[in-house]
C-alpha cells in the first residue's frame, strides 16, 4: 500500500508544469524598478511630511514662548526690510549753482555778518586759546 | 533599482517556481501574472526584507501564498463561486505529446482543482517543490502537523480521483 503510493506519488511530481511566459521577465523587472523609484520618492515625501509633527513636538512644550519669539523675529525682519527699502541717495551734484544763488547766499552772508558785528574780538580768543597752557588753568577759567 | 543584478537573478531562479505555485493555486494565468509582479514590486520596495533569509525559495514562497490568500480575500464570494469552477479553468501542467499522458495531466490539473486551495498549495510545495514538511509549515506559516496532515488528505483525494485512470494506465505500461 505503501510502496503503491509512493508510485502514485512519483508519478504526479514527474508531471512537468508550464512554462513561465518569456516576455513577463523584462515587464515584472521593469515593473518593480518603477515601484522602487515611487518608493524612493514616497519616502522623501514621507520624511517631508513627517517634519512638521516632528517640529511640533519640539515647540509643543512651550508654544507662547515660541509664537512670541517668532514674532520678535518677524519684527525685526519687518523693520530692516523697511529699513533697506527707503532710497538713501546721495546727490552730488559736481555742477555750479547758478548766479542769482550765489548771489543770493553772499547777500545772505553779509547780513549775517552784519548781525554778528565785528569779528576782531573773536580773533583775539582764538589767539588765547590758541597757545598750550596747563589742565590746571581749565579749571580756574571754568570757575571764573 | 537600487539591487537590480540581484533582483534578475531571483528572478531567474524562482520565478518558474513561483510561477507554477501561484498558477496552481489560482489557476488563472492573469492572476499569476498580477500576483508574480506583485512579489517583485514589492521586494523592489522593501530590499530590506531579504537581508535575513536564509531559504529564498521558502521566503518567496510565503510572500507569493501570502499574496494570492490576499488576493482570494479581495475577492471575496464572488471568487469563491469561482474557485469551485476552477476544474474548468487554465492547466497548469505542460501539455504533453502523448495523448494518455496528456489525457492524465488535465484529469490532474481537475482533480487538483478539486482540492481545497491549503490542501493544494501543501500538496504542490511536496510533489513538485520537494520541501519537506518543515520547510513547507514555514513556507505557509502552518503548523508541521498541519502540513502533513493537509497533505496525507490531498494526495488521497487525489489518488481517489485518479485511481481509474492510474490503474489503467499501469497496466497499460505493463
Amino acid at each position: 500500500m505503501n510502496e503503491e503510493m509512493e508510485q502514485f506519488e512519483r508519478r504526479l511530481s514527474r508531471q512537468p508544469f508550464r512554462q513561465v511566459p518569456a516576455e513577463w521577465r523584462e515587464e515584472i523587472l521593469a515593473e518593480a524598478g518603477r515601484g522602487s523609484k515611487v518608493e524612493g520618492r514616497a519616502q522623501k515625501r514621507l520624511w517631508l511630511s513627517s517634519l512638521v509633527p516632528r517640529l511640533s513636538s519640539v515647540l509643543w512644550p512651550h508654544p507662547v514662548a515660541w509664537a512670541g519669539l517668532t514674532a520678535i523675529w518677524i519684527f525685526i525682519f519687518a523693520v530692516d526690510t523697511s529699513l533697506r527699502d527707503r532710497p538713501s541717495v546721495v546727490v552730488i551734484s559736481n555742477s555750479s549753482p547758478p548766479a542769482e544763488i550765489i548771489v543770493e547766499v553772499r547777500q545772505q552772508q553779509r547780513l549775517l555778518a552784519e548781525l554778528l558785528g565785528p569779528r576782531e574780538p573773536r580773533e583775539a580768543d582764538r589767539s588765547k586759546s590758541a597757545a598750550p597752557r596747563p589742565r590746571s588753568e581749565f579749571t580756574g577759567i571754568l570757575s571764573v | 533599482m537600487r539591487r537590480e543584478p540581484e533582483f534578475r537573478r531571483l528572478y531567474d531562479e524562482h520565478a518558474q517556481s513561483l510561477y507554477a505555485f501561484l498558477l496552481n493555486f489560482t489557476r488563472d494565468e492573469s492572476d499569476t501574472r498580477d500576483l508574480l509582479q506583485e512579489v517583485f514590486v514589492k521586494l523592489a520596495r522593501n530590499p530590506e526584507l531579504l537581508d535575513d533569509v536564509r531559504d529564498e525559495r521558502a521566503f518567496l514562497i510565503r510572500f507569493a501564498h501570502n499574496a494570492a490568500i490576499d488576493l482570494i480575500r479581495r475577492r471575496g464570494t464572488r471568487e469563491r463561486t469561482r474557485e469551485n469552477f476552477a476544474a474548468e479553468s487554465v492547466s497548469p501542467f505542460a501539455p504533453a505529446n502523448d495523448p494518455d499522458e496528456q489525457i492524465f495531466r488535465a484529469e490532474l490539473a481537475k482533480a487538483l482543482a478539486g482540492l481545497p486551495p491549503d490542501q493544494r498549495a501543501v500538496v504542490h510545495l511536496k510533489l513538485w517543490e520537494g520541501l519537506t514538511f518543515e520547510q513547507i509549515a514555514d513556507a505557509l506559516a502552518i503548523p508541521q502537523n498541519t502540513a502533513a496532515s493537509r497533505y496525507r488528505y490531498g494526495l488521497d483525494k487525489l489518488r481517489e480521483r485518479l485511481r481509474p485512470l492510474y490503474e489503467e494506465m499501469k497496466r497499460t505500461e505493463q
